[in-house]
């Protein structure tokens, strides 16, 4: 039986647009290989740069954070990310696991 | 994602409906999707592969194409017997891992609202409290009370209506004899078998908030297992 867990951020998502914040959702729309949090995982943050929820274990987080803040301020709906291992960046955001994540963000609006 | 999506998915979300969200990862476009219905305009031509989607209760883009299915499936139903100290931190504890729990105690001073805020206490013996609750083999079980006034007869209904999971509080000596009341009102030993007592995995702790915890880890690992 698969369970329902539910992490509660699109709840908190909600909270945080009641108290008039921008907020981004990042989900985990792919995974190859070895990933930390599977398809579906979440992730919002707001135009300060505040974030809750995950969508990797820590690995990819902050890289997410930048793209979010980069939506709201060029104002474009939506962008998909992927973060592989053999990413020029992997010294800096790669996923120590040697997985790869497809990460869609959104603005909430 | 539109706001008025985001509302319309938390007000499915506590109403308990199993339902999909559809995102166009190209457009950003999204809607929320019911099984047994049509996915509407973008998304019609893949009808087929969202009820896939939905039937294996797995979330992921479907093939080809740049749509995301994201499934919501209804919370399992677990049901405590006794609203006692250990069921305060087991309410607490299933919450975050998004359990939908029903307490009975037919014992009012127990089954009180102020110490369950929220949570659906129903303040009968159990074989008229079953009467209010819907279940099937996706319920589970937890006696918390060590009565055998209280918990036999909902031992006795969770058995015969195949619960997946039954667990009963209660030092072996309690269990050994809670098992010869079943033998004797008929339920043979692979049935006696599957109820967990004494209940909970061995974590060594005696507090109320430790055996929740052993409780719910067990709870967890056998919903795996089915």
């Amino acid at each position: 039986m698969k369970n329902s867990f539910d992490e509660k951020i699109l709840d908190e998502a909600q909270d945080w647009i009641n108290a008039n914040q921008k907020v981004v959702l990042a989900t985990v729309i792919q995974t190859w290989g070895s990933s930390p949090r599977q398809v579906g995982s979440r992730m919002i943050v707001n135009e300060k740069g505040d974030f809750s929820g995950s969508v990797s274990g820590g690995c990819v987080e902050s890289a997410v954070v930048s793209e979010c803040l980069s939506l709201i301020k060029d104002n474009k709906p939506c962008k998909k990310i992927e973060f592989k291992v053999s990413n020029e960046s992997a010294w800096e955001v790669g996923l120590a696991c040697g997985g790869e994540i497809a990460v869609y963000i959104e603005q909430i609006h | 994602m539109k706001i008025k999506t985001l509302e319309e998915i938390l007000k499915k979300k506590s109403s308990k409906t199993e339902f999909a969200i559809l995102t166009n990862l190209e457009n950003g476009d999204s809607e929320i999707y019911l099984p047994g219905t049509s996915p509407k305009g973008e998304f019609s031509k893949y009808a087929d592969e969202i009820e896939n989607f939905f039937k294996s209760k797995k979330n992921g883009v479907i093939e080809n194409s740049e749509i995301f299915v994201e499934t919501y499936i209804k919370p399992i139903k677990v049901i405590i017997v006794g609203a006692v100290h250990i069921a305060q931190y087991l309410v607490d504890f299933a919450k975050n891992l998004n359990f939908e729990i029903s307490i009975i105690d037919p014992r009012g001073y127990f089954a009180s609202e102020q110490r369950f805020p929220e949570i659906k206490v129903i303040n009968k013996w159990p074989k008229e409290a079953f009467e209010e609750i819907e279940t099937n083999s996706s319920t589970a079980l937890i006696a918390l009370t060590h009565d055998p006034k209280i918990d036999d007869p909902a031992l006795q209904y969770a058995l015969k209506n195949k619960f997946y999971y039954i667990g009963a509080l209660g030092s072996k000596k309690t269990h050994e004899n809670r098992c010869q009341r079943l033998a004797e009102a008929g339920f043979n030993n692979d049935e006696i078998n599957s109820i967990h007592g004494p209940i909970g995995i061995k974590l060594g702790g005696k507090s109320a908030p430790e055996i929740a915890l052993s409780i719910i880890a067990q709870l967890v690992s056998q919903t795996y297992k089915k």
